[in-house]
């Protein structure tokens, strides 16, 4: 080793790196996450398909109470709507802010479709909301962190058909009747997001985080936004 | 740097079967030259950490093609330091490298190591300054094999080049800094 070289392993020794975070943890985290996930995406795909053939049969389908867990969504078929009202479909979402402190609010990076920049973005912890245009219409796009503080329910009424879609992890269709929106932000405070009664809305699980889009779009349509957000 | 464990291969098998507590031991033995190595590249902390914990994520999900044997710190910086150039490129950011020297006088009642006292603090800053000046391929290469201790087999790994290409850049450069440090 030369002298130059001796000086350069000198000045390593005397370089400041940032300290080194706490890999293990971050690591461990999402191993265990990983373990998780194979079952609960099994577990989804079977309540689905139970949901399926319970709705195929009408005697079941007046009796039964159906619900099943999406990511961070909870959908739930009940005979009778709790009461509700048509609002914006950003109602409840908090104020609008820039897609910087909206992202900070909520603790991670909100996924959007390429070349699409909108301006307001609405956010809680676990969540991100932002409204698209697809085909001249408004697109609620919600995104929440899969094990966050925040839960999204859904209420369907059995006018509503609800189907399973072929995207990401798992998806979910739902379509037709009314239905009841209620968010549950974090430590247990309740904020309820009332009807959007012709609203479509596509759910999705992709690598953690649930993606939610509702508006006045077909399925067809909704599923090429969606294509666009988690390629 | 960080020493290697002793029973590193006995950790890796049973990693292999699937016990991730062994993996953990694993992950906080390199989880510093790991950190360093992606920050010598995407020169930013934050996406060094991100490149660095999905490296280790991406290591165990490869753990059942790692040869038995093999070294496992080359063949884990390599995917450390692949995650790290995708996220330079990805950012389309070529910040300076943010190496500072750390203080002047060694802390405490510490004494300076032998090594330390080849250099005044005038040539430390001189030669810092010329490495920084270095064009990027061939500052990587120092910054890996000189400040974090890499051996040009494992330089090689984690840039993805032959080996000769490492000795060939490691030369023309110390042909460079020679010019402003004799």
């Amino acid at each position: 080793m030369t002298e130059l070289e001796r000086a350069l392993v000198a000045l390593g020794g005397e370089l400041e790196f940032p300290p080194t975070p706490d890999l293990v943890r971050a690591v461990s985290g999402r191993l265990q996450r990983r373990r998780w996930r194979r079952p609960l995406v099994l577990a989804v795909a079977v309540a689905v398909v139970a949901l399926a053939i319970a709705m195929a049969v009408p005697p079941a389908r007046s009796a039964i109470l159906r619900f099943f867990h999406l990511g961070s969504a909870t959908v739930e078929q009940v005979e009778t709507l709790p009461p509700a009202q048509q609002r914006p479909i950003t109602a409840g979402l908090g104020p609008a802010l820039v897609r910087e402190d909206a992202e900070m609010a909520a603790q991670f990076g909100i996924r959007l479709p390429k070349g699409v920049a909108p301006q307001q973005f609405y956010a809680q912890p676990g969540m991100i909301s932002t409204v698209l245009r697809a085909d001249g219409k408004p697109v609620l796009l919600s995104e929440l962190k899969g094990d966050q503080t925040v839960l999204f329910k859904k209420f369907a009424s059995p006018a509503t058909s609800v189907q399973p879609v072929d995207l990401g992890e798992f998806g979910l269709w739902l379509q037709g009747g009314p239905h009841v929106l209620m968010w549950q932000f974090n430590f247990g405070r309740v904020h309820r997001v009332e009807t959007r009664l012709a609203g479509n809305v596509l759910l999705w699980l992709d690598q953690g985080i649930t993606y939610r889009l509702e508006g006045d779009l077909d399925k067809s349509q909704m599923l090429q936004l969606a294509g666009q957000i988690t390629r | 740097m960080v020493g290697r464990p002793l029973d590193e291969s006995d950790l890796i098998e049973r990693a292999q079967r699937g016990d991730t507590h062994a993996y953990e031991e694993l992950v906080h033995a390199y989880q510093g030259i790991a950190f360093r190595t992606a920050y010598v590249i995407a020169r930013n902390a934050a996406d060094a950490e991100e490149a660095a914990q999905d490296g280790f994520v991406k290591a165990w999900r490869a753990l059942g093609r790692f040869r038995r044997g093999a070294p496992f710190r080359p063949w884990l910086l390599q995917i450390v330091a692949n995650e790290a150039r995708n996220r330079v490129r990805s950012a389309g950011r070529r910040a300076s490298l943010a190496l500072r020297a750390a203080a002047e006088e060694p802390s405490g009642d510490a004494a300076p190591s032998p090594e330390a006292t080849l250099l005044s603090a005038e040539q430390r800053e001189g030669l810092l300054a010329a490495v920084n000046e270095l064009p990027e391929e061939q500052r990587t290469v120092l910054s890996l094999r000189y400040f974090l201790g890499l051996s040009e087999h494992e330089v090689a790994e984690a840039l993805d080049v032959p080996q000769g290409t490492v000795k060939s850049r490691t030369a023309r450069a110390l042909e460079r800094l020679r010019e402003s440090y004799d």
